[in-house]
């Protein structure tokens, strides 16, 4: 039997083992079955929940949020990244520094945010920034510092230098480590958002689903909210990052 | 065309524990390659050879004296000294062609241009229908090619070879170095060879230059008298390749008697006893 295929057979395997599970749980009625409801229950929230516009709406919002501030973490994150791999003195200072701010949910900067930027839609967009940001630019730095030696000669015996050897040399050689820094900073930007929308009771985003679950007491609205996150968060993980990772591998002689 | 170095000396500052230490790479030197000559530099491990060629290519800065190249003080890397390193150092996102192609675009030479002369040099290292190939589906020996390729893509009066054999098996070295030696006399090329394989400096030398255990200083410039093209086999090479031996040894040891411990030298000399009586020469 083909490889592939065990996998994925293996894997949907476990997958019905763990719906089985589920129901087999929730039909034991330990709880009262709206506060444990079963895999059908879910299924009929998120479908209640895509019929009357909730879940697009959510999602189109949080994606939205998503990609402005993570745009945002990529150009800043890569030009820290950059900078610190160049330069000796910005590494010991600003480097350490955001080695440092690394160590903080960047959920914590809320409050900061909330009072120094307003309690609006920004305050939240900040902490999706800085949830990536850290992190990309300590993948930048690592990324140009593991290229090996040898580019940096033939780059300089063909004739290419400064901005011409970032360009055409620098950036192509960091790229496949480069790129997992960017999925990190992705997924660290994803929770930071998630825990932000859950705090922030003004804005709509797929975090508010399970809020809103959670006020009318619906568990099933509110399991699947958790279902959207995963579904969206790996999708993209998967999708975006990952078939753009597998073609850079591939085309670098990386992998098969 | 000729290279000359004057009173060239160079030394690094290695940082390790406590103060840093500064280690002399280069006793000041001074030697003249000639025009279109084939010129290999050999010694000890540290003894400075790829630092001299680095100084010629303009990867480094001598702490004194000068290194011209037609009296023109060389003053960074050019195209006009075009290097090939151990490693073949190919990019991996281009194809065999756009990796040759590359310098010559820095140049500014047109897409007609390039796309012909990577034919061409492809073409000479027998890799024409690679060129489209990606590197990671060469071979060592093939990856090598195409560096070879793509620093004479570049035209160069001189090519710089640091030790571009070094990491391949014995059979491919063999076939690259009478390659080596059919573009040298093809294109008439000086090349200045860096190497530790004395017989690969032999074979393929005008001259061969041994240096002296570090700080690296000339110990000897030494002519190889037979004409080219050479035959491996030729037990002319074999002798001379003996005698160059013996010299080098002689270097060898100094570094391992600084580096090794003190028992080193009885237990080499017991093997050496053991040897004697077998031919020294085939055993290179």
């Amino acid at each position: 039997m083909n490889q592939t295929f065990k996998i994925i057979l293996v894997k949907v395997g476990f997958g019905c083992v763990l719906l089985a599970l589920w129901q087999a749980v929730a039909s034991a009625r330990f709880m009262p079955a709206h506060l444990f409801p079963g895999p059908g229950d879910v299924l009929k929230s998120l479908m209640d929940i895509a019929r009357d516009g909730t879940l697009w709406t959510s999602i189109r919002l949080s994606m939205g949020r998503m990609l402005v501030g993570y745009s945002i973490s990529l150009l800043g994150g890569v030009a820290v990244g950059v900078l610190a791999a160049r330069s000796w003195l910005f590494k010991e200072t600003v480097g350490s520094l955001i080695m440092a701010l690394q160590s903080i949910p960047s959920i914590c900067w809320l409050p900061f945010a909330l009072i120094w930027i307003g309690i609006d839609q920004r305050a939240v967009l900040a902490v999706v920034i800085l949830g990536a940001l850290f992190s990309i630019a300590i993948a930048t730095e690592s990324a140009i510092r593991n290229i090996p030696p040898i580019y940096q000669k033939v780059g300089r015996v063909l004739g290419a230098r400064g901005f011409v050897f970032s360009r055409d040399i620098l950036f192509f050689a960091a790229l496949p480590e480069l790129i997992g820094g960017l999925k990190i900073g992705w997924t660290f930007a994803w929770r930071s958002l998630m825990a932000a929308e859950l705090l922030r009771a003004d804005q709509m985003g797929v975090a508010r689903i399970i809020e809103t679950g959670r006020s009318y007491n619906e568990i099933a609205m509110m399991m699947a909210g958790m279902i959207v996150i995963l579904a969206v968060g790996l999708t993209v993980d998967l999708v975006v990052f990952g078939t753009l990772e597998r073609r850079i591998r591939r085309r670098w002689g990386l992998e098969k | 065309m000729s290279i000359q170095f004057q009173n060239v000396s160079k030394a690094f500052v290695q940082n390790g524990q406590g103060a840093a230490r500064i280690i002399q790479a280069l006793n000041p030197l001074s030697m003249e390659i000639r025009d279109g000559e084939f010129f290999s530099i050999i010694g000890p491990s540290g003894c400075g050879k790829s630092t001299l060629l680095n100084l010629l290519a303009g990867l480094e800065t001598s702490d004194s004296g000068n290194v011209t190249v037609d009296n023109v003080p060389v003053e960074g890397p050019s195209p006009n000294r075009a290097v090939v390193f151990q490693e073949a150092g190919l990019m991996p996102w281009m194809t065999v062609s756009r990796n040759v192609e590359y310098g010559l675009k820095l140049q500014g030479l047109s897409r007609d241009e390039r796309v012909h002369r990577a034919e061409k040099y492809l073409k000479m290292v027998h890799l024409s229908k690679y060129a489209n190939a990606m590197p990671h589906q060469l071979s060592g020996g093939m990856k090598q090619r195409v560096s070879i390729a793509r620093a004479l893509a570049l035209e160069p009066k001189v090519l710089l070879m640091d030790e571009p054999f070094s990491a391949l098996d014995a059979q491919t070295r063999d076939v690259l170095h009478d390659e080596v030696q059919r573009i040298w006399q093809e294109t008439n090329t000086t090349i200045v060879f860096v190497t530790h394989n004395i017989r690969e400096a032999v074979y393929l030398s005008d001259r061969v230059m041994i240096m002296t255990a570090p700080p690296g200083s000339i110990k000897r410039i030494v002519p190889v008298p037979f004409a080219h093209p050479r035959a491996k086999s030729s037990s002319d090479l074999s002798y001379f390749t003996a005698q160059l031996h013996n010299q080098i040894k002689e270097e060898v040891d100094k570094v391992a008697a600084r580096e090794l411990d003190a028992d080193w030298k009885q237990d080499a000399e017991g093997l050496a006893v053991a040897a004697e009586g077998t031919d020294y020469a085939s055993g290179i």
